[in-house]
């Protein structure tokens, strides 16, 4: 009845191996991009404008604009896994640190932080990124255009700021009732310090928890960033799956194909996401139960 | 203990789970029955499967992982193979369960009131204002005083006792005429338990149900049942009579069992009797006595047969080669 | 009930603990605070074991904590071999903690669950930096040898693959670590099986004896402290009601609640269990508790005496103290 740390993969459910699959194939794609593709994605074939799926070695078909859908995807997998990474990354390890301190602490510097988190989450997501992406990505002069590489700091940079309440908020809740352990009162009055007591004990407990959400929170950030360039500030030029989808919605009722599939690719990388999120969750869940 | 058909009656009564490590035998070929309106004692340390026979006796279990085997027959109905379905159908009226942690039982954001009044609105299917008043009259019963102000209290704002009392107020909603208490004081005080355990037992006479109590503790059923049944390892190893159990004991579990109690009367400052060892692994069934490893009177014999159900006077059965006798 | 007063302390070279008008309160919401303790003194001998007894609530757990310092009392003083901690800076407070240590109720709860019993036995031991890494594993092998775990076996498991009892020998192992001169145990046996509790009993005795230890044993459960202490205080609503050593304690209760106390204890004895009487009603809250004696809500021999007047701590005979007006013969 010991809960091992199994290394073979039979313990996970079929639908647990195709997420795990999925997102291993959608992260070597993006590490290894150059290595996969040497085509250019904005190459445009002419004899091939607007064609459907599986023609003339088009895999997922053309666009009006004559690009491979398939290569716009593979080349998309890169921005659109960073934008996520990083943001979950560094949204998360914010969120974590501020969360852990002020459900350590307690008191004034809790009930702040508690109210702030409150009040960012009262704002829906999607509107919080549109809201931060219009005040950050505003040109200084009218005239004058926002380069695309600082369109995209400013996608992370949102959806970064988007994070840091929803996994701060977990932490802080996992180090609230972790702190009130007697195990935490036992260390004290060992006399451990309280740096000890939250690197050894607090935060080793407490990141398996904000594991878990963090992976639900990979997928909340690639539909946001999709929904974003739908709304026409996300990544610019189709370099992202949001953004194949934004580039697709023009011509959507002669080509439907082209957005299909980026849904495609999007939905299946959250739900895999959401799949994994649940695996950790209940193995913390099972360790709890003991508890 | 009459001629009367018994109200609950388990007969090669078996339950194992599915594990890691291959099935764990929680529970061994069992026959117990309970009689109309008696108070079952059911005694045995953590892991002895007291639990998991009395939740397997009510069709508590996961049917996923628990397997159960021979009879459970209520009232002359053959619950053994009963679907949910109709197992839900003597849950509450017939059969009903307190449990030992009543913070845990109890929902934490609703009100006493309207955990209390669930069964009555959907099993009776009474109006909102005749469930309320019910509910108040049932809190009366298990003595919670100003009961009216308490419906409208949420778990948390209640003691540990007064959540028990709750518990038992709820359990009795339905007027259930078997109630199974499983741990009922053990995460109360010594004060409030004495009080639970008193409650229990004249709920029991007023209403005229039977009782099923689950304990490690054989001085808290001591003045409150009728038979009292040791378990050991999954099996029943001795059963016997209140009264007759504690003047004549058999079995050297059931012994060892009631020195380990810390009593009042014993001189301060000495060593309290202990079993030492513990309880042999679920997964691996023993060739002999499964109290042998443990047994300060074992045997050779004791190691290689298990003992059978021998009873020495009516109703007092017990598993031994060589019982303690009437030497007390 | 009350129990203010000085009477019952000692006046010996060898008291180590001295606790004086120890109070404790928390903040209960709006300007409202909870008096958990109320002006408590007591003293502790060394090698003795000082049982403190009482209901749920009763402010005993919070009394063993503030001794600590975890967190510190509102007021009063606590003076540990002649150093009163509750003036004490971080630092100072914390060269003193290795000779105070505690054993916790849940035994479950006070390990951590992701750590190996190896590393949570040791974590004292490192804390302090004791010895190199070979001393110290030498160290815990030896203190789970002692209480009674094959460290062979247990190394390198962890917490919930233990039973309670095996989890509160883990606990104990741990307190032992820092060799401290004063151990308060909470409730260590009341998540127990009764047939563990003893063993647990038993092995506190043995390590006070190998370990030279002074004992506070905190429990709701007369019968169990009756085993292991030497002196016995009774506690209810945040005030003492009576100290004794136990023997005359168990025989002649002079409070009426120790009186209560007593009676309640479940007897394996089907002819006496039917016979037994029970206290009515739980504690008031400490929140708002009764003026005077705080048990005259529930005692039988309240009179108007005990609504105004506080009962003072006063010997009844040789080292056996009550605060009761009318205590019972």
């Amino acid at each position: 009845m010991k809960l091992g740390n199994v290394k073979s993969l039979r313990k996970y459910s079929i639908p647990t191996l195709l997420s795990m699959g999925w997102l291993a194939i959608i992260g070597l794609i993006a590490v290894l991009y150059p290595l996969i593709s040497s085509s250019d994605p904005k190459a445009t074939y002419e004899n091939d404008i607007a064609v459907g799926p599986f023609t003339n070695g088009h895999l997922f078909g053309t666009d009006t604009n004559g690009y491979d859908i398939f290569q716009e995807l593979l080349h998309g997998t890169r921005l659109t896994l960073l934008v996520a990474v990083v943001a979950v990354g560094v949204g998360g390890a914010i969120g974590s640190l501020i969360g852990i301190f002020s459900g350590y602490v307690r008191g004034k510097i809790d009930a702040v932080v508690n109210v702030v988190f409150s009040a960012i989450l009262s704002i829906p997501n999607l509107v919080l990124a549109l809201g931060l992406v219009a005040v950050l990505a505003t040109a200084p002069d009218v005239n004058s255009t926002v380069s695309s590489w600082r369109q995209v700091f400013v996608v992370v940079l949102s959806l970064t700021i988007v994070i840091i309440p929803i996994l701060g908020r977990i932490a802080r809740g996992a180090t609230l009732s972790w702190s009130n352990r007697e195990f935490v009162t036992a260390a004290k009055s060992m006399g451990a310090k309280n740096s000890t007591i939250l690197w050894k004990h607090i935060v080793p407990n407490v990141l398996p928890a904000v594991m878990a959400i963090a992976f639900l929170a990979v997928g909340v950030v690639i539909v946001a960033e999709g929904s974003l360039s739908l709304l026409g500030v996300g990544i610019p030029d189709g370099n992202s799956w949001g953004a194949v989808l934004a580039a697709g919605r023009n011509d959507m009722e002669y080509t439907p194909h082209v957005m299909y599939f980026p849904i495609i690719c999007i939905a299946l990388t959250v739900i895999s996401c959401n799949q994994i999120g649940d695996v950790i969750r209940q193995s913390l869940d099972k360790r709890e139960a003991r508890i | 203990m009459s001629n009367l058909p018994p109200m609950l009656s388990l007969r090669d009564f078996s339950v194992s789970f599915d594990t890691a490590r291959g099935p764990l035998y929680a529970v061994r070929n069992v026959d117990i029955d309970v009689a109309d309106g008696e108070s079952l004692g059911i005694v045995g340390e953590s892991g002895s499967g007291k639990t998991v026979l009395s939740r397997g006796a009510m069709g508590l279990l996961p049917k996923r992982v628990a397997h159960r085997s021979g009879t459970v027959v209520y009232d002359d109905h053959d619950l053994s193979q009963a679907p949910r379905k109709e197992l839900r159908e003597y849950w509450g009226t017939g059969m009903a369960m307190i449990f030992q942690d009543p913070m845990t039982a109890l929902n934490p954001v609703r009100k006493i009131g309207s955990q209390l009044t669930e069964g009555l609105r959907i099993r009776l299917q009474m109006s909102k204002t005749d469930a309320a008043a019910r509910g108040i009259e049932l809190l009366n019963r298990v003595r919670i005083p100003d009961p009216a102000a308490v419906m409208e209290k949420y778990p948390f704002q209640l003691s540990g006792g007064m959540r028990q009392r709750v518990m038992i107020a709820i359990a009795l909603a339905c007027r259930p005429r078997l109630l199974f208490a499983d741990e009922p004081t053990t995460a109360l005080d010594v004060t409030v338990q004495a009080q639970v355990m008193q409650l229990l037992s004249e709920l029991r006479h007023e209403m005229g149900m039977s009782m099923v109590i689950v304990t490690h503790d054989l001085g808290v059923v001591a003045g409150h049942t009728d038979r009292i049944a040791v378990m050991y390892a999954g099996e029943v190893v001795e059963i016997a009579p209140t009264k007759q159990l504690f003047a004549n004991m058999q079995m050297p579990y059931t012994e060892a069992l009631m020195k380990s109690i810390p009593r009042l009367d014993t001189p301060s400052g000495q060593r309290l009797p202990v079993i030492s060892g513990r309880l042999p692994d679920p997964t691996q069934p023993e060739t002999g006595c499964s109290f042998a490893s443990r047994c300060p009177y074992v045997t050779d014999k004791c190691r290689a047969e298990a003992p059978p159900l021998v009873e020495v006077s009516p109703g007092h059965s017990y598993r031994c080669w060589f019982p303690i006798g009437g030497s007390r | 009930m009350a129990g203010s007063g000085k009477a019952h302390l000692r006046n010996s070279e060898e008291i180590i603990l001295r606790v004086e008008d120890l109070t404790m309160e928390f903040p209960a919401g709006g300007k409202k605070f909870v008096r958990a303790v109320s002006g408590i003194s007591f003293d502790i001998e060394r090698g003795e074991t000082l049982a403190i007894v009482g209901e749920s609530g009763c402010g005993k757990s919070t009394l063993g904590k503030a001794i600590l310092q975890l967190p510190k009392p509102t007021s009063g003083s606590v003076n540990f071999q002649g150093q009163e901690l509750t003036t004490l800076n971080k630092d100072a407070l914390r060269d003193i903690r290795p000779a105070m240590q505690m054993i916790f109720q849940d035994p479950v709860s006070s390990l951590d669950p992701r750590l190996s019993v190896a590393k949570i036995v040791d974590e004292p031991l490192k804390i302090w930096d004791r010895g190199d890494e070979m001393w110290r594993s030498n160290k815990v092998d030896e203190l789970l040898n002692a209480v009674g775990l094959d460290p062979a076996l247990v190394r390198d498991r962890r917490s919930y693959e233990f039973s309670g009892g095996q989890c509160q020998r883990i606990s104990i192992a741990r307190s032992l670590a820092l060799e401290p001169l004063l151990l308060i145990c909470d409730e260590p046996v009341s998540a127990l099986d009764v047939s563990v509790q003893a063993q647990i009993l038993n092995l506190l005795q043995d390590m006070k004896e190998r370990y030279g230890l002074t004992l506070i044993f905190i429990s709701h459960d007369l019968a169990v402290v009756k085993a292991v202490s030497t002196r016995i205080m009774v506690m209810y609503l945040g005030k003492v009601c009576e100290i004794s050593a136990p023997d005359e304690l168990y025989s002649r209760p002079r409070h009426h609640y120790t009186h209560a106390l007593v009676s309640s204890v479940p007897i394996p004895d089907p002819n006496v269990a039917a016979r037994r009487t029970t206290l009515e009603g739980e504690p008031p809250s400490p929140m708002d508790p009764p003026s005077g004696c705080r048990f005259r809500t529930r005692c039988p021999g309240a009179t108007d005496l005990c609504a105004q007047e506080e009962p003072q701590l006063h010997e009844v005979s040789a080292g056996h103290y009550v605060a009761c007006h009318w205590p019972r013969p």
